[in-house]
């Protein structure tokens, strides 16, 4: 399973009058990878996600999935090769938070039994820290109880390819460990992750790639090391950032005192 | 606040004890008091208006939670929407420019629908068709803008062709705008609607759950949002027209009737479509024995007790809501 970019280009909206966020971008990613998504806001973190969901037609260029391209693809079919997880939720109704992560594993398997879509429910927000709170309403959850309940229910989808839009915006510190402990697993076992994230240093940890976007069309990428570097990151989020290596991690901080 | 498995057999025992009861003392109550009316009055008179109440009010229902499942909306319902008032337009417009032809209401009705939810759609969000929205914030607000907008519109239009035609078949602008069984002329359609659309809707009810908590996740778990979409809107339609048609337009049972039925703890669709339906008959079945039986001999227009109980329950659920 890789995805493949092909001179992607992607307008704000992906509409033909938005500004321009990215321009011919040519990019795989292979299975065991993890990617995070860089750049200051409005750059095209979450419209790249997106289409690269299938959600967004681009506005040039094609997403190919296992060689063939996104617009070929079934929604059905697709579900079974690629989750998605937003960054925003809207539960106009009262739904338990097993019931939410149900849905997704009765989506890929509709025959599977209500008791065991109920058991592996139960068992994927275990994962998340989250089996005390399986029969809470939704609605009711925090912030960072949401997140993990949506995160759960990407995991349960079974699909390789996890897209997840900022999917530590809301958690403390001990789950975003979990998660990142979470998604190593993810890649090892031949998945593949592709999150937006605003933590540099978290970035370093979570990722084996990185993509840089600076929101005016540009975009570096490549492993972690080569795009996680003091110049591109002060370039594309206009603030001086330094950085600095202890026993092969690297450390980042913006530097106030020594402006670019 | 946790949630329970939802009461299943309670709400089928419920169901199977009240619905009998409300029909029962629907049939046995009348303008001349209570009690067993000649069996040509029970036949003739209050058989097909008690059956004309419950398919109205259960199409109503159906309708509601449909539509409020497919805009994401807890404050929607086909009166709210303006698909009401579409439908009464387009069936005193048929009645008007074809009075004659057998179903012109109905017909009327069931376009004026269709074509009032269109437009809310079209104006309040950018494409029916893949119109997914990637944000998980579609226009809440606004789509309940548009529907006031589009229901004065309607209720406007239909005021002006009654003046207009002064055409006794069009009967009065109380039942095109609060809704009265009086009028009802025959009950079976509503019925053949209701079938209809729980035939259309319920089958797929699980997707439009779905739906409801996203429409672009349930897309990324390969629904096919924009069809089921579609369907449940024409089913909702479907029904809304037929409801319409036989008892002009009657609010706040759409509203309303999802709502206490998700109150019980009904809140997955599968059951929630079918309880709400039921729900719905039983209410309108039961102020529609107010109605005829309150002010006896006169009656009132069942419209008023709907909105007299169905006004205080919507602001109560309204203010109910934490944020």
């Amino acid at each position: 399973m890789s995805l493949r970019l092909e001179r992607l280009s992607l307008n704000a909206g992906a509409s033909a009058t938005g500004r321009a966020l990215i321009r011919a971008l040519d990019l795989e990613v292979r299975p065991g990878e993890r990617w995070v998504l860089l750049g200051p806001n409005g750059a095209g973190k979450s419209t790249l996600l997106a289409a690269l969901a299938g959600l967004l037609t681009p506005n040039a260029g094609r997403v190919l999935l296992k060689e063939r391209a996104l617009a070929g693809w079934a929604p059905a079919a697709l579900a079974r090769e690629r989750a998605w997880c937003p960054q925003f939720w809207l539960d106009p109704f009262p739904v338990a938070a097993w019931e939410t992560v149900a849905c997704a594993l009765l989506a890929i398997d509709p025959r599977l039994d209500a008791a065991s879509a109920e058991h592996d429910a139960r068992a994927w927000l275990a994962e998340f820290d989250m089996a005390a709170m399986a029969d809470h309403d939704v609605r009711r959850l925090s912030g960072g109880e949401r997140q993990r309940v949506a995160l759960a229910s990407a995991c349960a989808q079974g699909a390789p390819l996890l897209l997840l839009d900022e999917p530590t915006s809301h958690l403390d510190w001990s789950h975003q460990a979990l998660l990142q402990a979470r998604l190593h697993r993810w890649s090892n076992d031949g998945g593949s992750v592709i999150a937006a994230v605003h933590d540099l240093n978290l970035a370093w940890s979570l990722a084996t790639h990185a993509l840089l976007l600076d929101g005016r069309g540009g975009a570096q990428h490549g492993p972690r090391a080569s795009v996680l570097q003091a110049a591109p990151l002060s370039a594309a989020y206009g603030v001086p950032v330094s950085q600095r290596e202890e026993d092969g991690t690297r450390w980042f901080r913006i530097d106030l005192e020594h402006p670019a | 606040m946790t949630l329970r498995p939802p009461p299943l057999a309670l709400a089928l025992a419920l169901a199977a004890l009240g619905v009998p009861a409300a029909l029962a003392l629907s049939l046995l109550s009348g303008s001349a008091g209570w009690g067993v009316p000649s069996s040509e009055i029970f036949w003739l008179i209050r058989v097909p208006r008690v059956l004309a109440a419950f398919g109205t009010g259960a199409a109503l229902a159906l309708a509601g939670a449909l539509i409020q499942l497919v805009t994401r909306n807890p404050l929607a319902d086909p009166h709210v929407l303006g698909v009401t008032s579409g439908a009464s337009l387009g069936a005193v417009l048929m009645l008007v420019v074809a009075g004659g032809v057998p179903f012109a209401a109905e017909t009327g009705a069931v376009a004026g629908a269709l074509g009032a939810m269109t437009l809310v759609f079209a104006l309040a969000w950018r494409g029916m068709g893949r119109g997914l929205a990637p944000a998980a914030q579609p226009g809440t607000v606004i789509v309940l803008l548009v529907g006031v907008m589009v229901a004065s519109a309607g209720g406007a239009g239909v005021s002006f062709l009654l003046a207009i035609a002064d055409d006794l078949q069009l009967r009065n602008i109380v039942f095109w705008l609060l809704g009265d069984l009086n009028g009802a002329a025959s009950w079976w359609p509503v019925w053949l609607a209701l079938g209809a659309a729980l035939l259309l809707a319920w089958p797929r009810a699980q997707e439009l759950d779905w739906i409801a908590r996203g429409d672009a996740w349930a897309w990324t778990l390969g629904v096919p949002v924009a069809r089921r979409r579609r369907v449940a809107i024409l089913a909702a339609c479907l029904a809304t027209g037929a409801a319409v048609a036989t008892a002009g337009s009657i609010g706040f049972v759409g509203l309303v009737a999802p709502h206490i039925v998700r109150l019980t703890g009904l809140r997955h669709a599968r059951l929630l479509l079918p309880f709400s339906a039921l729900f719905g008959g039983v209410f309108l079945v039961l102020a529609d024995t107010a109605a005829r039986t309150l002010i006896a001999p006169a009656q009132l227009p069942v419209g008023v007790i709907s909105a007299a109980v169905g006004v205080p329950l919507f602001l109560t659920l309204l203010l109910r809501r934490r944020p």
